[in-house]
């Protein structure tokens, strides 16, 4: 009897540290079915009789001073402006600048685009209804010729510009004065799509056809790269960091929104594939402001979420 | 008591009896996994079959016997008394030959021929018998012409000696290969095969250059060209012209830049085509991003694209081909996105052409927008508050439903918007 309870003791104990293997093993092998976290939808911004119907929006800034939304409103060529209550304010038109699509605002109160229909970064002087173009000064040449994209700004007032020829980000100061270029190397860089940086002055950096996401230091050297089947990602467009400093990423073809910390691992997703109201149809952008809402567009609608605590 | 049970146990089947046992339960265990052996028993119904089916005889007795007709099996494949399915076939044709033909045998690749991956082995086999090897019906190019039309492959001024003979299998395998076009090695290895890199004419050919590197499928067709050398049919003006030193270094195989200003010095205007909300500029591989769809030298394709064209969109949009795989239907003209997509750039979602009018603009659907559900950027979609479009009901990319609708015609689709 005691040598039956002795085996039955080392089979139960075997079963036991077989069964956490598995479990560890199925957990680390699952991306796709980490879990899904709520969010509350806090308003959809589409246009209404007011601000007219939106055409292609393609990007947001929170002005987190005044507490304004600024929508670059894309083929209607204009720059929308929304109270902290999602309000319409005021629309900016010009014929200087027909297809912006990316939205910053300087400290100086100026507001910064790069217009797609030129290829070209733009301020906007609001007050005098100026535009004019904004070069950066002692650009190093890249093998092809400075194609801006989209861009991101840290608090300092830097610009993080996509230079989507080059495959590379160019950083300039407020004023316009090249500071570096961050680049990735090697095989597989397909180049850049969107660009973040976090409060810590890490640099994120989408590659879409490379379903990767790079994390630069302040640098510029590359601290990090996650993607691809292992961490679920087929067609990452646009990416945002949460003041926890979690990594959103914005995916196309899984219409979802999927949430990483900074090694990569999957945390959660949030949001599935649909038209109405709280779920997303082939997202391109995402946005979280200080107070961690969160911006996304999908076709013609800004959707404004707060997670579920 | 349960250790007396294990001890009489062990007792008796000893290690050396064991050693005999173990593999005769094995054995038996398999046999009876064996398809239709455990059904019929391994019993020969040829006789009985032959009884009543006595025309049967002529197509069982060509030189080459599929196994289980030789064996007289005919209800491993046969349900003698009734079946779901034609000829009395037991499972669906598309299963039946993968009970004994292992999907993971046949097809070690991961490219797999189409007949084969929608189970038509019969498109080329006979399941009885036949006087060619591997029970084909027809062999040689004869076989793959009856799908793939011979004026298509041969039918050019200049045909490929290989292809003359009608070896299609010294280049194709004809059920699943590791690589595009079922092709058995990589396109330089199977070209190298029989063209010496060190041939003096070849060096004459391509200006003294040693081109054992490169993709010679790029710029020849495999197959047959009313070009010489069988060049593909549109070959870009300097490459025609022998002109190589208005792209590449003098001499060299190496180009002046490797950047979009090689392309925009002659085709600038292009350049702004891709000034759009929506642009393909810069997602891609190469240095220069023209090359990622492009050939500069030649193609069978319209503006010199690298192949067909659905293949060069798949390279990046992988998923889109993987969902159409999967769909009951898809859009006609799927293959052919140019159709409604704007390849540089495009100020509609989706790079289509004309946005809501896509559909009906380009002369494919031009009623269908003016009779039936309102349409247009006036027309809003109470879900999303986007504008309906035609894809708001159907997708082109693929459905489980006809017509591809994005939900069951006779309610489902209409009560997304239509609350009851």
């Amino acid at each position: 009897m005691f040598v039956f309870l002795k085996s039955f003791k080392i089979i139960y104990r075997t079963a036991l540290v077989m069964a956490v293997f598995a479990a560890i093993a199925v957990l680390s092998v699952m991306p796709a079915n980490a879990a899904k976290a709520e969010l509350i939808t806090i308003a959809v911004i589409g246009g209404d009789e007011l601000t007219g119907n939106m055409s292609e929006p393609a990007a947001v800034f929170v002005d987190e001073a005044k507490k304004r939304l600024y929508v670059a409103d894309t083929v209607n060529g204009r720059l929308i402006s929304f109270d902290k209550d999602f309000i319409f304010i005021a629309a900016l038109n010009h014929d200087n600048f027909k297809l912006p699509i990316s939205v910053g605002k300087l400290k100086s109160g100026e507001f910064f685009i790069t217009d797609a229909s030129d290829s070209t970064l733009k301020l906007i002087n609001i007050k005098d209804k100026l535009i004019t173009a904004f070069n950066i000064k002692g650009l190093k040449a890249g093998v092809e010729k400075f194609m801006p994209g989209r861009f991101a700004m840290d608090g300092s007032g830097n610009l993080y510009i996509v230079d989507k020829l080059n495959k590379r980000i160019v950083v300039a100061d407020k004023s316009g004065n090249y500071l570096r270029s961050i680049r990735a190397k090697g095989k597989g860089v397909y180049g850049f799509n969107d660009v973040r940086v976090d409060k810590k002055g890490y640099v994120y950096a989408v590659d879409t056809i490379g379903a990767s996401i790079y994390i630069f230091n302040e640098k510029g050297d590359l601290v990090s790269r996650f993607g691809g089947k292992d961490a679920g990602l087929v067609f990452p467009v646009s990416v945002a960091i949460s003041s926890k400093g979690l990594i959103y990423v914005v995916e196309r073809y899984l219409s979802q929104i999927m949430v990483y910390d900074r090694f990569g691992a999957l945390q959660f997703t949030l949001l599935s594939k649909g038209v109405t109201s709280g779920s997303i149809y082939h997202p391109s952008y995402i946005y979280i402001d200080k107070s961690d809402l969160i911006y996304t567009i999908d076709g013609a609608r800004v959707q404004v979420f707060k997670e579920k605590r | 008591m349960l250790i007396n049970i294990c001890g009489k146990f062990s007792r008796v089947v000893t290690f050396r009896r064991l050693v005999f046992i173990l593999p005769l339960v094995v054995f038996l265990f398999a046999l009876l996994l064996y398809p239709g052996v455990g059904e019929a028993a391994l019993k020969s119904t040829k006789k009985l079959c032959l009884n009543c089916h006595k025309g049967a005889n002529s197509i069982i007795s060509k030189k080459n016997v599929h196994k289980p007709v030789a064996m007289g099996l005919c209800t491993s494949c046969h349900n003698p008394h009734t079946a779901k399915n034609e000829k009395l076939i037991g499972s669906e044709l598309k299963d039946l030959c993968f009970k004994c033909h292992t999907k993971a045998k046949l097809l070690p690749g991961e490219v797999v021929h189409k007949p084969v991956k929608d189970g038509q082995c019969l498109a080329c086999h006979d399941a009885h018998s036949a006087d060619k090897k591997g029970l084909v019906k027809d062999a040689g190019a004869k076989a793959c012409y009856s799908c793939h039309p011979e004026k298509d492959i041969a039918g050019k001024k200049n045909v490929h000696p290989e292809v003359k003979k009608g070896n299609c299998s010294t280049c194709h395998a004809s059920h699943s290969s590791n690589r595009p076009g079922l092709l058995v090695k990589s396109t330089k290895a199977l070209c190298m095969g029989c063209h010496s890199s060190k041939s003096t004419k070849l060096l004459k050919a391509h200006g003294g250059l040693n081109v054992s590197s490169s993709d010679c499928a790029s710029c020849h067709s495999p197959h047959s060209s009313d070009n010489a050398g069988i060049l593909k049919k549109n070959l870009h003006k300097p490459f025609e012209t022998g002109k190589c030193s208005t792209c590449h270094l003098q001499g060299s195989s190496k180009v002046k830049t490797n950047s979009t200003q090689l392309c925009s010095k002659c085709h600038a205007p292009t350049m702004d085509s891709f000034n759009k909300r929506y642009s393909h500029l810069g997602a891609g591989a190469a240095d220069n991003p023209c090359i990622n769809c492009h050939n500069p030298h030649a193609s069978d394709g319209d503006a010199l694209l690298k192949g067909q064209e659905s293949r060069v969109c798949y390279t990046c949009h992988g998923e889109t081909k993987k969902f159409a795989e999967i769909s009951n239907f898809t859009h006609s003209k799927l293959e052919q996105c140019s159709s409604c997509h704007s390849s540089h750039g495009s100020n509609e979602r989706y790079f289509m052409r004309s946005g809501v009018e896509t559909c009906s603009t380009e002369q494919c659907h031009t009623t269908q927008g003016r009779f039936t559900h309102p349409v247009g950027k006036d027309i809003i979609d109470p879900r999303s508050g986007s504008a309906l479009d035609c894809s708001t009901c159907h997708n082109p990319m693929g459905s489980p439903e006809e017509f591809i609708l994005r939900g069951g015609k006779d309610r489902e689709l209409c009560v997304k918007c239509h609350q009851v």
